[in-house]
């Protein structure tokens, strides 16, 4: 008798150990709160090229100096960056501080796990200074859950070469991009290239006046919205002088537009050190979007520092927050042009918008649609880009095809 | 003496079960714990993120899969697949193992040769598939000098599936030949050699023999072949970047769940029901499967 009990300690000790083994694996993120005096502050982005890991080191380094009661552990999250995220907020192991992108901020609020930053800000953070609509992106009922780092619009990329040997002009106007791809169009390469997706695509549809999304619910079967996206299907279908990227063999639009197989696209900030880097020989320039209907619009995507709600440095975590999106820290971080700066006094020391490629991105932030509209964007967004490309491909009328969409969409949100 | 023996018996079950401990604490924990657990999902309308809230909706969950039109896409797709897939990657692993076993020159050399896509990683896989089913890629490259039409796999929903079945009949078909190697060992050399004093030429004696003393084995390929298709996941979360687009073309069942559990809020009970939705699938078809096959079980 005596023996089988030795053998249970054992084996609980055993067992004991394993799972101990386990957890102080992951227990680093939120048990190490004051290591010789020191506040620890978990900071956790997706990754970005070397260059801009470089950058944003350099700028925590500064925010350490300056700080040197607190450290900063920054953790990179390479893939599925909201499952992760989602996944060790449930689990209670979130990091203090994270990025949060605007497409994801509405429904991330409304669940309380982001704490809201209104009281922690002082005089001198001087809120005036960012662009409104990108700092609204993080706003609930009046209240600032989070605020930008950087953004990015959209803006025509068009390739130089191809426009001389065409002999056309940049287009202005939407009319003109439709004539000018008819020009372009030729021997495999095609005039356009396209995004058949709601995320690229949303200025389109709301440049008729229609609303993709009305009280956090579908709309995009609006007919307003259907006639403003009509000339994206046609010009694909009719005329043939567009094309989306797996059609020529490529991964994205900056693939399509780099390898030469389509002269004009609408692309981002990002673009610029991909092309440079992996297009090294391209000659290409940007201008604005073209209007549509004689409004000027473009998408501008952005992501903000936000602050764990349970965390429990917020004294420390606000003190990262308010160095990495202030005028400082700001301006390390957007110095060699990966992203663009929110507030407007950097944009201007920094002098992106005199920049020949970067001024038409700075120039689209004071009409722009931020990617970001209520808690059930996701939702709507998948059901839009299932059905958008059956209709894109030519399988079936968009009308129908966005109709059925919007159907399924709000079945999926309910009530 | 009855009691006493029944102490002793019980003091032997106690130490057999104390023995397994470690084994049944991990399969209670690992397993059966997050089966139940899924199930009490599945009744409840849950919130994880923010506030954890846990709502009995009875079988609200379970009447929302019939309703889904997505749910009923996923469902048809995985159908099509495993209707098409299971077959094929039955019927190929069979001539496969067939000819390694007909006694041909560099027969190790073909062993390893045709093994090898069971070899690697589903993942990588699919990435290589996905270079070659490139519009301007090898398998376009070959249907154009073969004067056929070339396609656009993974753009176009008519022929994304389509593309992810090939894939998988490819990768999966050498590992169920390995069994069935296995299994040709011991078909007896003389009733062959009966064959062939009857007169009976290489396919009539596989057709005759081969075919029907493999029966057996080719009921255990069907039903792993049926529950490892049904779950089609990795494969077309990549081809589709986990949407299961174009046009849910490449939506699986597996792949809808994965989606209402994490990529949506507050929808992790709804996936739990699909899920058990799917297993009950997959138990029906198993059991319609081994009725069948024992109809005919040559033993």
């Amino acid at each position: 008798m005596e023996k089988k009990w030795i053998g249970t300690g054992i084996s609980l000790l055993l067992a004991g150990s394993i799972l101990a083994g386990c957890s102080s694996d992951n227990g680093g993120a939120e048990g190490t709160g004051d290591s010789g005096g020191k506040t620890t502050v978990t900071l956790a982005g997706w990754g970005g090229n070397p260059t801009e890991q470089a950058l944003l080191e350099q700028t925590l380094s500064d925010f350490e100096e300056k700080n040197p009661d607190i450290d900063v552990k920054l953790e990179v999250i390479a893939d599925q960056y909201m499952d992760v995220m989602k996944t060790r907020l449930i689990g209670g192991e979130g990091p203090d501080v994270f990025y949060l992108d605007a497409f994801e901020a509405p429904a991330m609020i409304e669940t309380g796990v982001i704490e809201p930053l209104d009281e922690y800000v002082s005089e001198d953070f001087d809120l005036e200074d960012f662009e409104e609509p990108l700092l609204d992106a993080f706003k609930q009922d009046g209240v600032t859950y989070g605020f930008p780092k950087d953004y990015s619009t959209l803006a025509l990329f068009y390739n130089k070469t191809m426009f001389e040997e065409a002999g056309v002009e940049v287009p202005t106007t939407w009319e003109e991009l439709t004539e000018v791809s008819k020009e372009l169009t030729k021997d495999g390469v095609y005039g356009f290239g396209v995004a058949p997706e709601l995320a690229r695509q949303y200025f389109v549809a709301e440049a008729l006046g229609g609303e993709v999304v009305v009280d956090n619910r579908a709309n995009f079967g609006a007919d307003e919205v259907i006639e403003a996206l009509q000339p994206v299907i046609d010009q694909h279908n009719v005329d043939k002088t567009s094309a989306q990227p797996s059609e020529v063999g490529a991964s994205s639009g900056g693939d399509m537009f780099g390898q030469q197989r389509a002269a004009m696209v609408l692309e981002g900030n990002w673009n610029i050190p991909y092309l440079d880097e992996t297009f090294p020989d391209l000659e290409y320039g940007t201008a604005e979007v073209p209007t549509i209907n004689g409004e000027k619009g473009t998408m501008a995507y952005t992501v903000a520092y936000v602050m764990n709600a349970a965390s429990e440095k917020k004294e420390a975590s606000w003190k990262l927050i308010e160095y990495l999106t202030g005028k400082e820290g700001m301006e390390t971080w957007t110095s060699k042009g990966f992203a663009l700066p929110t507030r407007k006094s950097v944009a201007e020391s920094l002098g992106y918008a005199e920049d020949e490629l970067r001024g038409p991105l700075v120039a689209g932030a004071e009409y722009a649609t931020v990617w970001a509209n209520g808690t059930n964007l996701p939702v709507i967004t998948n059901n839009f880009n299932n059905q958008f490309i059956s209709a894109f491909l030519g399988d079936r009328p968009l009308d129908e095809a966005l109709k059925e969409a919007e159907e399924q969409a709000n079945s999926e949100i309910g009530e | 003496m009855n009691r006493k023996y029944s102490t002793r018996a019980l003091k032997e079950a106690g130490q057999g079960y104390f023995f397994m401990s470690p084994t049944i604490f991990v399969l209670l924990l690992f397993i059966l714990g997050p089966i139940f657990y899924a199930i009490f999902l599945s009744f409840h309308n849950v919130r994880l993120l923010g506030e954890t809230a846990f709502n009995f909706v009875g079988l609200a969950n379970y009447e929302r899969v019939f309703e889904d039109r997505r749910a009923g896409i996923a469902l048809w797709n995985t159908f099509k697949y495993v209707m098409i897939v299971v077959p094929c990657q039955t019927v190929l692993a069979i001539i496969l193992a067939a000819t390694l076993n007909a006694g041909m020159k560099g027969e190790k050399f073909f062993r390893i040769v045709y093994f090898l896509p069971t070899l690697t990683s589903s993942a990588v896989l699919t990435l290589i598939f996905m270079w070659m089913y490139n519009r301007e890629g090898l398998v376009n490259f070959g249907l154009d000098k073969l004067g056929l039409p070339t396609y656009d796999f993974i753009g176009d929903p008519n022929v994304a599936l389509t593309a992810i079945m090939v894939m998988n009949i490819w990768a999966t078909a050498p590992f169920f030949m390995v069994i069935y190697l296995a299994a040709l060992q011991d078909i007896p050399d003389s009733l062959y050699e009966a064959a062939e004093l009857d007169g009976a030429g290489p396919v009539r004696k596989f057709l005759s023999i081969t075919v029907p003393h493999l029966r057996p084995i080719t009921s255990f390929v069907v039903i792993m072949g049926v529950i490892g298709t049904f779950q089609l996941f990795d494969q077309s979360y990549i081809f589709s970047g986990g949407s299961g687009g174009p046009d849910n073309s490449t939506l699986t069942v597996v792949l809808l769940i994965y989606q209402y559990a994490f990529k949506s809020m507050d929808t992790m009970g709804y996936a739990a029901a699909i899920a058990f939705v799917l297993a009950i699938v997959i138990l029906v078809s198993t059991l319609i499967q081994r009725k069948l096959s024992k109809e005919e079980n040559l033993y």
